[in-house]
């Protein structure tokens, strides 16, 4: 797996390849939470699309950051979801809280919800 | 009860680093067993759940506690349905009868969803101690 980061003007974008499981998920829980607590970014969109597995412990990774975007106001954004981790997220019963778009040109232009 | 042969048997160390190779095995057998790609998907959450709760809960984190996994074939024969079998074994702690009933989803909530997407995507997932070890039996039929 790997994270990197896009830093526009008041968003950063992370860049996620790989699967997401129990190896990683704490490396990518702790550039979410750097991002948001630390720099105080306000907005933090997650690209998914390279994104082919994702199990509860990178579910809970994603959990963490809106969490922590809602307690200081910012927004937490997810793009490019594979059929198999939507599935996981339905599954879980989290999909409707999260800000979901299709790609990035969505994710960036969407206004807050 | 229908007719079982087993068809692999893997001897793993605790370590979160096996899970992909785990995922690599998982997912072309169900596929060679006559599993559907999304059954295939939801065998292999479910198995990487289970290990991934050995290696948090049973073994607290530590590295390099022995965990045995046995694949089953189940016969279609007199009746009996078609499927996989999956038998985990480790030697870490029994589990809390709470941890065994999992946690509702749709809750924000960053902990508690590895029991229910095993539920969710097996047919049968029932924990059992035996001795000093934790004996998880999963099963999933082909539809």
């Amino acid at each position: 797996m790997q994270i990197s980061a896009r830093h526009l003007e008041n968003t950063t974008i992370f860049d996620v390849t790989g699967d997401i499981d129990l190896a990683n998920s704490p490396a990518v829980r702790k550039a979410f939470l750097s991002e948001i607590r630390e720099k105080k970014i306000p907005r933090v969109i997650v690209n998914l699309q390279a994104v082919k597995y994702i199990d509860s412990s990178g579910i809970a990774s994603l959990v963490e950051g809106l969490k922590a975007s809602r307690d200081l106001k910012a927004r937490f954004i997810l793009f490019g979801l594979s059929k198999s981790a939507r599935e996981v997220l339905q599954l879980s019963r989290l999909l409707k809280l999260f800000e979901i778009y299709e790609n990035e040109e969505q994710a960036l232009s969407a206004e807050s919800v | 009860m229908p007719r079982r042969q087993l068809l692999l048997r893997l001897q793993l160390l605790s370590n979160p680093l096996v899970l992909c190779g785990v995922r690599g095995v998982v997912s072309p057998l169900a596929g060679a067993i006559g599993f559907g790609e999304e059954d295939c998907h939801k065998i292999t959450l479910a198995l990487d759940e289970a290990i991934t709760n050995v290696i948090r809960h049973a073994y607290g984190g530590n590295l390099g506690r022995p965990i045995v996994i046995q694949f089953h074939k189940l016969d279609g024969e007199n009746g009996a349905k078609p499927g996989l079998e999956i038998i985990l074994q480790d030697r870490g702690v029994e589990p809390k009868p709470d941890a065994l009933k999992g946690l509702p989803p749709g809750e924000l909530r960053s902990g508690g969803l590895g029991l229910h997407f095993m539920r969710q995507s097996m047919d049968a997932v029932v924990h059992t101690r035996v001795g000093s070890t934790n004996r998880l039996r999963m099963v999933k039929f082909i539809q």
